[in-house]
């Protein structure tokens, strides 16, 4: 080694130690974090804003790149989806989302994070909103619908989301009405295969 | 004369009656429009609007509301439950927009 490699080396020293010491901390922390059971899981207790934020951006993020390809059909705005979409809806999401007129139930008012209302409308592309359905959000109590739906029925209840926020009370009654049963929709569904599985 | 003079006692009468039912009527549907919210000025309470203004889209409304539920809190640990009740109110009302 060469004495200016050498006296190099000397100089650096000091700032790997530290670093190394750094890193170490940190390590340390966490483990104390993690394992001192600290941390309150409670659900009736909320994540503290910084912690909330961290979960809510890697979770939006995630959503984003995951529904990136996603090729949105061009006929969800055809009245027969926003009806078939609306029966799902009914039966599969309104205890937790709520819809126009219902009073807040009880799962609504316990679950952590709370599911949001969709009748206020959610900042999400049709393509997001139809990956959520399909693939669920983990720690937050949404399933994954596509284990036993298709993609089809996924897209009509898409298809009745853009339209859920518009709704009066007495139109989604209406729509949830007009709606075949939810056997009906997956006996259909049943007969036509299990809907295209190409996007994701 | 006196005809006119009936005439403005029963306009008097009539608009005094009605403030008196509106200002607990306003009270009492804002009471029950929050209801499902389960306001009370304690911990729980408190936890429970906090939970549900976190899942409201990010904007003004949210902001607001947050800022309220921190007054709030301030207001129970002061033992200002009234105070309390007001900012939780405030909370609610930017909520619900």
């Amino acid at each position: 080694m060469s004495d200016s490699a050498g006296s190099k080396a000397m100089r650096l020293w000091p700032i790997a130690f530290l670093a190394g010491i750094a890193i170490l901390g940190i390590v340390a922390a966490a483990a104390l974090v993690i394992f001192s059971g600290w941390y309150n899981v409670a659900a009736d207790v909320p994540h503290t804003r910084a912690v909330y934020w961290l979960m809510q951006t890697s979770r939006d993020r995630s959503i984003e790149v995951h529904a990136a390809n996603i090729v949105v059909p061009d006929d969800l705005a055809d009245p027969k989806r926003v009806a078939d979409g609306a029966g799902l809806y009914a039966e599969m999401c309104s205890r937790c989302h709520l819809a126009p007129g219902m009073e807040r139930t009880e799962i609504s008012r316990g679950l952590y994070p709370r599911a949001p209302e969709l009748r206020r409308g959610v900042d999400l592309t049709p393509a997001e909103e139809f990956w959520v359905v399909k693939h669920g959000l983990k720690m937050t109590g949404m399933p994954a619908w596509g284990v036993t739906h298709g993609d089809k029925l996924l897209w009509d209840l898409v298809a009745f989301l853009q339209k859920l926020p518009e709704l009066t009370p007495d139109q989604y009654r209406a729509l949830v009405k007009s709606a075949p049963s939810h056997e009906e929709m997956m006996g259909s569904e049943a007969d036509h295969g299990h809907g295209d599985h190409a996007h994701h | 004369m006196e005809r006119s003079n009936r005439f403005c006692v029963f306009t008097t009468n009539l608009i005094f009656g009605a403030l008196v039912l509106a200002v607990p009527g306003v009270s009492l549907t804002a009471a029950i429009a929050h209801e499902g919210h389960g306001m009370t000025c304690t911990e729980t309470g408190i936890n429970a609007m906090n939970a549900d203004i976190q899942a409201i889209r990010d904007g003004e409304a949210k902001t607001r509301a947050m800022k309220e539920m921190d007054a709030a809190q301030e207001m129970m640990e002061k033992k200002n439950m009234e105070a309390c009740m007001s900012h939780m109110h405030n909370a609610m009302d930017a909520y619900e927009e």
